[in-house]
């Protein structure tokens, strides 16, 4: 084993329960929580456009997380995120319209849909891997966004339907943005927490086994059928509920918001943020998300400088930059910013010596 | 009978260009293994550079074949160099996610430089007007398609089969640490793969530009040929080919006969539901190698 340097000195596991810890350090566990509350209070200090932010950086970090377990985990490629992302908000809105359901009895299913549409476009994992997959995962982008476009009677066509946040509860208004943020920032901080778990369990260890090398994982017992399928439903579970809080927040869903590009986007900022950890999923979403708010930010000037072209430049510059920075980022630092941001720790911790 | 070899005709004429995008990811994938998603990228800007070339300055027919090849020629060169060269010995994630970001960001130049707005050829490229053979009525622009991607496709075949480069290329899909042994400059050959590649690809983007308009929806025809590339088989022209027509065909079936029963929209719909059962029934496709892995 080799000596970890993002421990302080001292710090040495005596048995196996102790490496297997989530927070190695009372320090650790302290600014986690720290950080936690931090971002609980922030709701009642800023304003309604910082909390819009940060809903979006929630709902996109759950989304991401998903995809990290598919992805960063699993080592399967999914290029329909952002579809599933869809299905779950949909469903939401399906079942809230149709059925009667509220928000709660209606979120754990915005998760199981997607987890079912999600393990059956992942069946033919059993056969195949790698490209093959990402295939499969493309035809599952197109066939969702034709049945959501074509089956009017459920789900309204190209019009979009509405969902609703839930009443008040406990005496807490969740039509105020703050509250809701707060909703949406539980239940990040709870869904975040079981995928950090998940890595600990035994269908983590056999989830990153089957991405180092599958045929060794078959060798030693593990069904990569099985995982690989359980890892695309668990991710698509993680991307239905990132879509319905996400959508709640704008109280409206549509077809047009999850794109092949959004799909394309999420796999990209994802190996930005850094592959196979929770704070890379996490990073890529803020990334991404920040970017995208910086876009719009920019757009009054780019209309300014450019008048009517100004639509068609932001777009453009849009896809430009950010399909840049993705190719960047992949040929000069294929390990992306958790990589980085574990240099800076170490070099923290060992601040005299070079190494 | 009638609707039968209409739909038949139809299906060959579209299935032709399938046919040709579908060989330049084959190119690709068959000495790089790397699968090009960018190419759907590429009939986007051939098909506008092209466009700016015949319609906006007006220059002759055959010098703007040549600068848009030439173009092609130069980006293929860029990207190789920049962005795939280095990702060499990568898990495969990498390349996906590269070739998908050179996809977006050439969807963003052809966005930025021409507006997304969709234009014509008009009657610069290919003649207008159409063909009567008994009862079918023959578009010229296909029919004058289709003949070019066959023969772009056996002039591309002709040259793997019979020039020292084409050899080259053959071993290097065969290995590429034997290839290198050989004295085979395996690079070389990548490069050669993808200005071939790209080249195809753009000589794909102006037909389509010419049956389709000129736009940026043309890249969901580059979406479709991966349906076609499955089928046939990763590595194969032949099957790229068959499995191009094939395409072809059945979508014009699938809108004429099961068009009933589903509503909407079902160009994109059929080949994604047919590469899904392709994955189901015979992942490797008709005439794809089947790798035998071992630990």
């Amino acid at each position: 084993m080799t000596i970890n340097v993002d421990r302080p000195c001292g710090t040495f596991d005596s048995n196996y329960y102790q490496a297997m810890e989530i927070f190695r350090t009372p320090l650790r566990k302290f600014l986690m929580i720290a950080f936690i509350v931090l971002l609980y209070a922030i709701a009642f200090i800023v304003d309604d456009y910082i909390i819009s932010i940060l809903i979006v950086f929630c709902a996109f970090s759950i989304g991401m997380t998903g995809l990290q377990i598919i992805t960063g985990y699993a080592g399967q490629i999914s290029l329909g995120h952002a579809a599933f992302m869809g299905v779950g908000m949909y469903t939401m809105a399906v079942f809230q319209e149709h059925v009667g359901f509220n928000f709660w009895l209606a979120l754990p299913l915005a998760g199981l849909v997607p987890m079912i549409i999600g393990m059956l476009f992942g069946v033919p994992a059993v056969r195949i891997k790698g490209l093959y997959l990402a295939f499969a995962s493309l035809a599952a982008h197109f066939v969702i966004v034709y049945a959501i476009n074509n089956w009017r009677s459920v789900t309204n066509g190209t019009d979009g339907m509405y969902l609703h946040r839930p009443g008040v509860l406990l005496g807490i208004d969740f039509m105020i943005d703050k509250y809701y943020y707060i909703l949406v920032l539980t239940v990040t901080v709870v869904m975040i927490y079981f995928a950090k778990n998940l890595s600990r369990t035994r269908l983590g260890r056999a989830f990153v086994a089957v991405r180092d090398n599958d045929i060794a994982a078959e060798v030693m017992g593990i069904n990569i059928a099985h995982t690989k399928v359980l890892a695309f439903g668990i991710g698509c579970f993680y991307a239905g509920i990132a879509g319905a809080v996400g959508g709640g927040y704008y109280e409206y869903v549509n077809v047009e918001w999850f794109t092949l590009t959004d799909s394309i986007w999420y796999l990209g900022f994802l190996v930005v943020g850094g592959l196979g950890s929770i704070f890379g999923a996490i990073a890529g979403a803020v990334v991404w998300k920040s970017l995208d708010e910086l876009s719009t930010l920019v757009t009054p000037i780019t209309e300014a400088l450019l008048g009517g072209m100004a639509f068609y430049a932001s777009a453009a510059f849009s896809l430009v930059i950010y399909s840049l920075i993705v190719i960047v980022v992949l040929v000069l630092e294929p390990r992306g910013i958790n990589h980085r941001w574990q240099i800076i720790k170490r070099s923290y911790r060992l601040h005299p010596f070079p190494y | 009978m009638e609707d039968l070899l209409k739909g038949i005709m139809l299906g060959l004429a579209s299935g032709g260009i399938y046919a040709l995008v579908a060989v330049s990811y084959v190119i690709i994938y068959k000495s790089t293994r790397i699968f090009a998603f960018s190419q759907a990228g590429m009939l986007v800007i051939g098909s506008y550079t092209f466009w700016q070339c015949l319609v906006v300055w007006s220059l002759p027919i055959w010098i703007s074949i040549l600068i848009t090849l030439a173009i092609a020629a130069a980006i293929a060169i860029i990207i190789e160099r920049v962005s795939m060269r280095p990702l060499i010995g990568q898990p495969i994630l990498a390349p996906i996610v590269v070739t998908l970001g050179v996809m977006l960001f050439l969807r963003g130049i052809a966005l930025l430089f021409w507006h997304g707005e969709v234009e014509g050829y008009g009657e610069a490229f290919l003649p207008l007007g159409v063909w009567h053979v008994g009862f079918l009525s023959l578009p010229k622009i296909q029919v004058y398609g289709f003949i070019i991607c066959m023969l772009v496709i056996a002039l591309l075949i002709s040259f793997y089969k019979y020039t020292r480069t084409g050899l080259g290329m053959r071993v290097v899909h065969e290995d590429h640490l034997v290839a290198q042994n050989l004295g085979i400059n395996v690079k070389r050959i990548f490069q050669y793969s993808w200005i071939f590649s790209c080249a195809v690809a753009v000589i794909g983007g102006m037909l389509l530009g010419n049956i389709q308009g000129v736009g940026l929806d043309l890249d969901a025809n580059g979406l479709i040929a991966i349906a076609a590339v499955l089928f046939g088989g990763l590595e194969s022209f032949g099957g790229a080919v068959i499995a191009g027509l094939a395409i072809g065909i059945i979508q014009i079936f699938a809108i004429q006969y099961l068009g009933v029963l589903f509503p909407g929209e079902i160009t994109m719909l059929v080949p994604f539901v047919f590469l899904l059962l392709i994955l189901l029934i015979k992942p490797y496709g008709l005439f794809g190698l089947v790798r035998i892995e071992r630990l």
